[in-house]
């Protein structure tokens, strides 16, 4: 199995010291996880509590980032890696960064899910956001399910996921143009409406990235930038990665 | 010795024999017998090939056609190995029903080890879950569920309930997960789908807050129409009774749906209570006051307050906590008894007792006590206009706050309800306003 292959070292502490930082990674996944669908149901519910609670919380995803970064610096130095452990530690470090960010998006739709409560809610209830919201989330999940699984080609489904969220964005974008043509009172909430589709789609980015190391933490190649079919065939040829 | 093994000696003089009268013929003995033997030792050899080529090929050969001792041995090689391919049957049938019937099991079930790595899991746990086979075997279980809520519960120890939470990436159904520790480390981890159940539970609440809303209505126009008739000096004499009646039980039904809406809205918050600073001592010297200000009270109330603390928590549910258990406590005391109100902060936390000398309660109803409409004896509380929910509202109100309620009682002697509070919702010298303007 590629995860013991990765995981394959002469030295058992450095082998727990990997293994607890990957943990901790996906903990902190978990946690942006649930902080994502509760600002996206606080918005969709128009509850503007569980908004101001998923704002304040982002503190709780710096500080894991901060943590785990400073372990990772320590892996680096005490230990200097080499090969697919120095992969598993550079994708680590990359991964966090983006759901450190995922985290500030997600702060920012609980901050305008708690503003747009106080306001007339729409007839159609968000439901396009909604489902924008669901996508990006499953998304999400699936980018870290690669993490956990080592599975470069779950990894690039979710990354050509992402595709399909752009195509979303932008229909909701000319939703939202044409609701504030009909209708200049509804030009405000729009436009906080504009801010959320804008992070949600950002989040599917970072989504996309996080994919995208997988691949590099278990084939050592770089695909950023590249044409995700190349890509795909790529991996298919890649020998001896399939279980 | 058996019989083969005379013969094969039998055979074995034979030859040698053969071979000396051979030798006696052809030349000296002695080459005689050597070639004999020879033969014989040839003869043997071939035996040997033949047995261990038919070991080693012997799924496509037949069993050899060897006499003497060499055909014995293969008929007992034949009859060992029939033997352990029918326990192996007898086996490999056995797993395989073990393993239809534990795929076939309603619960989703993973064993899990001592790092809580997945072991073996069966079908519906992977449905359940989205767990994917054979790959996940081998992860650890909280790298796939990554909800913060089950890490917490997967590293405390305390299993003893269920935890309910949603599935990973799915928003419509509700799972209810369960460890099972046994053996040294190992765990079972149960999963079974509650969303059937939930949505039950969930239009038993809403029934019940509904059907209490939809009742408040009408019984104020009644309430309000007796008010009005009793105050009327021109009604006859003979209806002041009933009307008297009437409007006592219009009151009592008033104080139970107030206490059903009270209930069903705890019941609805199922999240922690906020984390306001309330006036304890304040909220307490309050409801003695309360106490000693009404007609049928026993003749001493008394407060003590041990502690000058405070708790984090909903001032308004505290306060109806703490109000049910004094009304209680003045309702089954005598006029001649004693309560006893003592508010105390120890290392386990904080406690507000309230003891009666009342008519106590028989040991056997201490367990269901708060559940709702249950009683004692069907026209004690009645007799005293109940609503039968105060304890199940005083026993809510305390989860919310992490805090439980403990009764002990001794029948004819009296009883002591006391509510006890985590040292995390303690506030150690409270400095808020008198506690008189909340909100």
């Amino acid at each position: 199995m590629e995860t013991a292959d990765l995981m394959h070292h002469t030295s058992r502490r450095f082998n727990e010291d990997l293994e607890k930082v990957r943990n901790q990674v996906l903990q902190m996944g978990g946690f942006v996880e649930q902080q994502l669908h509760r600002a996206i149901g606080a918005l969709v519910e128009g509850d503007s509590r569980l908004g101001e609670v998923v704002a304040t919380e982002d503190y709780r995803v710096n500080a894991m980032e901060v943590a785990i970064d400073e372990e990772c610096s320590r892996i680096l130095a005490l230990r200097a890696p080499a090969a697919g452990d120095l992969r598993v530690i550079v994708a680590i470090i990359k991964t966090i960064t983006d759901l450190e960010r995922i985290g500030d998006e997600v702060e920012k739709i609980g901050y305008i899910g708690s503003r747009l409560a106080t306001m007339e809610r729409p007839a159609d209830k968000y439901r396009e956001v909604k489902h924008l919201g669901r996508h990006v989330e499953q998304m999400v999940h699936d980018a870290l399910d690669a993490f956990a699984r080592m599975d470069a080609r779950a990894a690039l489904l979710t990354a050509q996921e992402d595709r399909m969220v752009d195509e979303e964005y932008e229909a909701i974008q000319r939703q939202c143009m044409t609701f504030m043509m009909e209708d200049p009172r509804a030009i405000r909430r729009a436009l906080e409406l504009m801010w959320v589709v804008r992070a949600l789609e950002r989040i599917g980015d970072h989504a996309k990235n996080i994919g995208e190391y997988v691949i590099y933490m278990v084939h050592g190649k770089d695909i950023r930038h590249t044409a995700l079919e190349d890509v795909a065939r790529q991996i298919d040829a890649a020998p001896g990665v399939r279980q | 010795m058996k019989a083969v093994w005379t013969f094969a000696l039998a055979r074995l003089a034979l030859v040698v024999l053969l071979g000396l009268i051979l030798g006696l013929f052809i030349g000296p003995p002695w080459l005689g017998v050597v070639i004999a033997v020879g033969l014989y030792l040839a003869w043997q050899l071939r035996n040997l090939y033949l047995l261990e080529r038919w070991l080693r090929l012997r799924s496509q050969l037949d069993p050899p056609t060897i006499g003497g001792i060499w055909g014995d041995i293969v008929a007992e090689i034949v009859r060992l190995y029939r033997r352990k391919q029918y326990h192996k049957q007898r086996l490999a049938q056995l797993f395989r029903e073990l393993r239809r019937s534990t795929a076939a099991l309603p619960d989703g079930v993973i064993v899990l080890g001592g790092q809580y790595e997945i072991v073996w899991f069966n079908r519906r746990a992977a449905n359940l879950l989205g767990l994917k086979r054979p790959g996940d075997v081998g992860l650890r279980i909280d790298n796939l569920i990554r909800s913060p809520e089950f890490i917490r519960y997967l590293h405390s120890s305390d299993y003893a309930a269920p935890l309910v939470m949603r599935p990973p990436a799915d928003t419509e159904s509700y799972l209810a997960l369960q460890i099972v520790p046994y053996g040294a480390g190992q765990s079972l981890l149960l999963a079974r789908d509650v969303t059937e159940q939930r949505r039950l539970e969930a239009m038993r609440k809403d029934f019940v807050a509904n059907a209490s809303h939809e009742l408040r209505t009408p019984l104020t126009v009644i309430s309000g129409y007796l008010d009005t008739l009793a105050e009327d000096p021109e009604i006859d004499p003979v209806w002041r009774s009933p009307i008297r009646d009437m409007r006592a039980q219009a009151q009592r039904m008033n104080a139970i749906i107030a206490d059903l809406l009270e209930l069903s809205r705890l019941e609805a918050n199922d999240a922690e209570a906020p984390q306001a600073p309330i006036d304890v001592p304040a909220m307490l010297e309050r409801l003695a006051r309360d106490a000693l200000a009404r007609a049928e009270r026993p003749a001493e109330v008394r407060l003590e307050l041990d502690a000058r603390a405070g708790l984090y928590g909903d001032a308004r549910e505290i306060e109806s906590a703490f109000t049910n258990l004094v009304d209680n406590a003045i309702k089954y005391t005598p006029r001649t008894g004693r309560i006893e109100l003592r508010w105390r902060v120890d290392a386990a936390g904080a406690h507000f007792a309230v003891a009666d000398t009342g008519i106590g309660i028989p040991s056997q109803h201490l367990p269901r006590l708060t559940e709702r409409f249950y009683r004692v004896d069907a026209g004690r509380s009645r007799g005293l206009g109940g609503s039968g929910l105060g304890l199940a509202i005083v026993k809510h109100a305390l989860q919310r706050h992490g805090g439980r309620l403990t009764v002990e009682s001794a029948e004819g002697k009296g009883s002591t309800f006391t509510a006890h509070f985590p040292p995390a919702r303690v506030v150690a010298a409270i400095t808020v306003d008198g506690g008189g303007d909340r909100r």
